[in-house]
């Protein structure tokens, strides 16, 4: 009880601070909103490119030519076992070599081509993973796949993975320094009353706790901000123009891809939050000396 | 319940402090008294650790400060009451908020605190003026907020540095004397003082500092201007 009495004292102590940061607060919020909208943007863009390559990715084919003697139901029911296939599909040799004996127009000669499975897999980096496996199994004489298109389409989404981990990086650490010199000059400010209470014997913890808190505080208000002005984007530019523009001009792109609203927000309000506490404690840690 | 031991405190080379040896005892009343630069705030900062000694050692209650951890500080502080010449009050707290907030700051429930804050308050005589700012008090006023915050706790000891260096005469020998009424309480009580009339007017222990030594320690003594004592 004593324990959750003093959490809300310093609840309070950090409403308090707050209050009296005056404009400071807009200056703050202002710059960190703008972070996490770029920072949101970029997520999404990286989130819905991820999301084409990996459909992309995901329609690629691994084909497994069987030997004579194996039933080809058994041998898909074996592969369908392996946790990064999707769908396998059986293309009987019969009803291969019928269609191609129309189409072609061929000799009549005994079935040369072997029973074969399609194999779809859940996630385009697997492919190059399950082949090999693939080409282990006794009922298997030989497995192909296009190893350059599995390969560019993982060097795009490994590039994708590391620009998001970049660029999160580069204003994550820019709008630390934001709200670590704001609680700083929020520290200098209330100096006085910081020197008064260690003379009193207030914990260090109580004393610091509240700046944390309060960049915890503006983490939080900037990503409802931003979370705004990406809602407003989506809603009223990219949903009424820009994605018919670029259904109707490729027409291959994938439909129903892409971010999550709800994702992006949780991502950048706990991002938001993290770095504004971090800030706070850092500034609290390396310019309030008890 | 406060003791020096062989205690030197140098500040770049020039010495503040040369091997003082003190001892107050529970319950004591006692001036530290001397011309400005004696050592007096030195000695006080030292017993509330805003400083530490360059040597010897510095003891309140058998602990010894010198070995206390950064957050051990806060814990010896809870157990002194400090007043100060300026007041160090929070300007945007009224006077009980001021009295109750390190109550507040520990998690003492609402009811404790307000028995608490009302009881100080009282012996401290401002029970009208709680919900008063600190720029709606006078001087001597915010003083006793002052004193009230430093009682709150029922610290065994208080130390008082320069408490009636912003006040009247009148106010001043006002303070000390609500300062020894705590005392009778059983409250060890150091004030540190250059005021000769208060020190006159009340007859009671005089440590007498100069040049960073104890000069004379005398019971029932006085201050004079020159800073000697008679006894």
């Amino acid at each position: 009880m004593r324990h959750l009495r003093v959490f809300w004292r310093i609840c309070v102590e950090t409403m308090l601070g707050i209050k009296h940061s005056g404009w400071s607060n807009w200056l703050v919020v202002s710059i960190l909103a703008i972070a996490l909208t770029i920072f949101g943007s970029v997520l999404q863009l990286t989130m819905t490119l991820k999301d084409v390559v990996n459909y992309f990715g995901s329609q690629m084919v691994i084909s497994a030519f069987l030997k004579d003697n194996f039933e080809p139901g058994k041998v898909a029911q074996e592969i369908s076992q392996f946790v990064e296939v999707r769908l396998v599909e059986v293309i009987d040799k019969n009803k291969s070599w019928g269609e191609m004996q129309k189409t072609m127009k061929v000799a009549s000669i005994p079935n040369p081509l072997p029973n074969t499975l399609h194999i779809r897999v859940a996630k385009p980096e697997q492919v190059e993973k399950l082949a090999p496996k693939l080409q282990l199994l006794s009922g298997v004489e030989a497995v192909r796949y296009p190893m350059m298109v599995a390969r560019r389409i993982n060097e795009v989404r490994h590039f994708f993975e590391i620009a998001g981990v970049a660029v999160t990086a580069v204003l994550a650490f820019a709008t630390l320094i934001v709200i670590g010199n704001t609680i700083h000059l929020v520290i200098q400010a209330r100096h006085k009353e910081i020197e008064i209470l260690s003379l009193m014997g207030v914990g260090h913890f109580y004393i610091k706790c509240p700046f944390v808190l309060q960049g915890a505080f503006y983490g939080a208000i900037s990503a409802l901000f931003a979370a705004v002005v990406i809602i407003g984007v989506e809603f009223y530019i990219i949903k009424p123009y820009i994605s018919n523009e670029l259904v109707s001009f490729a027409s291959v792109m994938p439909t129903g891809l892409g971010y999550n609203l709800v994702e992006t927000f949780l991502i950048m309000l706990a991002l938001g939050m993290a770095v504004g506490a971090g800030g706070g404690a850092w500034a609290s840690g390396r310019y309030i000396k008890i | 319940m406060i003791r020096l031991q062989n205690v030197s405190k140098s500040y770049a080379g020039r010495l503040a402090l040369k091997d003082v040896n003190l001892h107050v005892a529970l319950g004591e009343f006692a001036f530290l008294v001397g011309p400005s630069g004696a050592g007096k705030s030195t000695l006080m900062r030292l017993l509330y650790r805003e400083e530490t000694p360059t040597s010897g050692n510095v003891f309140i209650g058998g602990v010894n400060l010198n070995k206390l951890s950064s957050p051990q500080i806060p814990l010896l502080r809870r157990r002194l009451g400090i007043i100060f010449q300026d007041y160090k009050l929070l300007t945007r707290q009224t006077a009980y908020d001021n009295v109750a907030y390190i109550l507040r700051a520990h998690g003492v429930d609402e009811k404790e605190v307000r028995k608490r804050v009302n009881s100080a308050l009282n012996v401290v005589n401002l029970e009208d003026k709680q919900d008063a700012f600190p720029d709606e008090l006078s001087g001597g006023e915010q003083q006793r907020v002052g004193i009230a915050r430093a009682i709150v706790n029922g610290p065994p000891v208080l130390l008082a540095d320069e408490p009636t260096g912003n006040l009247d005469p009148a106010t001043s020998l006002e303070i000390v004397q609500l300062l020894a009424r705590i005392s009778q309480r059983g409250t060890t009580v150091l004030i540190s003082t250059h005021d000769h009339t208060i020190v006159n007017t009340m007859r009671r222990r005089v440590i007498s500092m100069r040049a960073g030594e104890v000069a004379t320690d005398v019971d029932s003594g006085f201050y004079e201007v020159q800073g000697q004592i008679q006894v």
